[in-house]
């Protein structure tokens, strides 16, 4: 297992290295290496001499601030997602699906198209974002404990997420309906369909600490997510109190997103993939290796997608939750398909 | 350590489904509740670890009242193997049995000795390494007893343990519970494993107790016909063993 992981910390870096030289504007490797290690260790000593200052202008505060967002959210999204279906005991959940996103959506579109001047800039939308999702993980909670009538059970989690979802896209849709800024509503639709393109060195602290806390949250209740996976009423009974920890989790998660989605737009599909892809390669759940697996497979899939974003059609960049959806969405059918050939467990 | 319900009432989306009932479970014996399906016997034994609320009525463990207890502490002293305990993820044994450690903060052992210690009990050693999922319903049972050995409870309460298992795992189970030495309630539908295992029975209906006492006192053909609508004889053969039959 640490074997494995030293092998995919060094995938990794070479990632950081191969994904920043992929753009429009052509960098190679060498140079990003040149770049990259004469920065970190030898204070630019070389600059000038085997790099130019646009080639470090393009790599150190251009595409290595993109790209370490890209691991950022990468990681953000993954653990989330694999902590949501924990929590949901359900597989196929993820933070997405349960409508937090779409929470999010909806507060930072209000924030795009209607902008009041209490917050400044960039601070406004974030902090609508989170609103948004903190409200509509709120209402998913409520609606669901209504509709399982005291104790919440998964199943109806999941439906009111739906519900949920369904309403803040339809208030989305609504607030750029009555928008009247053709500009705003552009800003609305690329926000949408999630970009990390903006990402500067400023812009990475809130979302770097917000996953940095939710990877130690997450390591820290480590044993209380398996516990749960194992089994409600047994995890009850083992002393865990799944109420209190199923809610106190889902607004933490909420909080994450929140802080990665403000940043970000939605990028979809993530929290799905990836924890099932470390599930198929650590056949087991219950360990910090997978945690590990998972955060580091996670930023390494953003990174190659915003990758692909970017050098896939020349100048003209993709919005990420595109790639992401358009790899997600085939892998989402993909396991229902196996799910019903296995009998439907 | 004892267990003792004391005129619990359970009422779910306005149905009675426990009627001031009381029951005690003696130290170092087994407590059998036997009842027909929808008589209370599982609500009875979830209401103990708050996976149903009660309305009314008190639980005790050793005369201290539960609801002063933190579900560690409770979880500590009582282990709880449940009706259908599987998991749509997957866990080897080994992770399974080490969750029987949740409970214990205080790390004065190597867990994977406990670990291996308690599947060595069960003489299941070998299924360590083993996906949960891809184990019999016999073989998960025995391994949700292994954990219930690590979790070292004095006490273990059983919705159905026996419940499709073929006799080798149901006399398996069986057999450690009688040897273990702890505090058992189990819920049970095999009226001839309980004459042959149990100490004390609680035979209950609608939600009430209907009779308790020695297996002999309670299963009488009587009860029987009362409570579960079977006409059958009580035998006893030659080594004097009570068990019953069903009228064909």
């Amino acid at each position: 297992m640490n074997k494995r992981i030293f092998v995919l910390i060094i995938l990794l870096l070479l990632s950081v290295v191969a994904t920043i030289s992929i753009g429009s504007a052509n960098v190679p490797i060498h140079k990003v290496y040149t770049v990259l290690i004469d920065t970190l260790f030898n204070h630019k000593s070389n600059l000038g001499d085997l790099y130019t200052s646009s080639d470090f202008q393009i790599i150190w505060n251009i595409r290595l601030p993109r790209v370490m967002m890209g691991l950022i959210v990468g990681v953000g999204l993954s653990i989330c997602g694999m902590a949501m279906q924990a929590l949901l005991l359900n597989p196929i959940a993820d933070p997405y699906i349960l409508g937090v996103s779409s929470g999010a959506s909806a507060g930072a579109s209000l924030a795009l198209l209607f902008p009041i001047s209490i917050l400044a800039g960039g601070y406004q939308v974030t902090a609508f974002a989170m609103i948004g999702a903190l409200s509509s993980s709120f209402l998913v909670y409520s609606m669901a404990k209504i509709g399982s009538g005291g104790r919440i059970q998964p199943v109806s989690m999941l439906l009111s997420g739906m519900a949920v979802n369904a309403m803040m896209s339809a208030m989305t849709s609504f607030f750029i309906f009555i928008a009247k800024s053709n500009e705003g509503i552009a800003a609305v639709y690329n926000w949408q369909m999630g970009s990390i393109a903006s990402a500067q060195w400023k812009t990475l602290l809130l979302p770097m600490l917000a996953v940095i806390t939710a990877g130690v949250v997450f390591l820290i209740k480590g044993q209380s997510f398996h516990l749960l996976m194992a089994g409600e009423d047994e995890a009850n009974a083992l002393g865990l109190n799944v109420s209190r920890f199923r809610i106190s989790m889902t607004l933490f998660i909420a909080f994450v997103i929140a802080t990665l989605v403000s940043v970000t737009g939605i990028v979809g599909f993530v929290g799905l993939i990836i924890p099932h892809v470390t599930r198929m390669l650590c056949k087991s759940n219950n360990s910090k290796a997978v945690f590990i697996y998972c955060s580091i497979l996670g930023g390494m899939f953003v990174m190659w997608a915003d990758a692909a974003a970017r050098g896939l059609f020349g100048a003209a960049e993709v919005p990420l939750g595109i790639i992401t959806a358009f790899i997600g969405g085939p892998f989402f059918l993909y396991l229902m398909i196996k799910k019903n050939k296995k009998g439907g467990e | 350590m004892s267990i003792q319900f004391k005129d619990l009432s359970v009422n779910i989306k306005n149905k009675d489904i426990l009627k001031k009932v009381s029951l005690r479970a003696e130290d170092n014996r087994i407590t059998g509740i036997i009842g027909p399906n929808g008589s209370g016997k599982s609500t009875l034994i979830k209401t103990f670890f708050s996976l149903i609320s009660y309305q009314q009525g008190e639980i005790f463990l050793d005369n201290r009242n539960i609801k002063d207890m933190s579900s560690k502490e409770i979880a500590r002293n009582v282990a709880y193997i449940g009706q259908d305990s599987s998991s749509m993820f997957d866990f080897t044994v080994e992770e399974i049995v080490k969750m029987g450690r949740f409970p214990h903060d205080s790390k004065t052992r190597n867990i994977d000795d406990i670990v291996y210690e308690a599947l060595d009990t069960l003489k299941i050693r070998d299924f360590a390494k083993r996906n949960i999922r891809t184990l019999s319903g016999g073989e998960r049972k025995l391994v949700y007893l292994a954990r219930s050995i690590a979790q070292n409870t004095d006490s273990i309460i059983l919705d159905e343990p026996t419940n499709h298992l073929d006799i080798k795992h149901q006399y398996m189970i069986m057999n450690y519970l009688k040897n273990c030495n702890k505090t058992i309630l189990i819920v049970i539908h095999d009226i001839n494993l309980a004459l042959r295992f149990c100490d004390k029975i609680y035979m209950m209906k609608d939600g009430t107790v209907f009779q308790s006492g020695s297996v002999h006192e309670v299963f009488t053909e009587e009860n029987i016909k009362s409570v579960f609508e079977v006409v059958g004889t009580i035998n006893r053969d030659s080594k004097n063993d009570v068990f019953f039959t069903v009228e064909r």
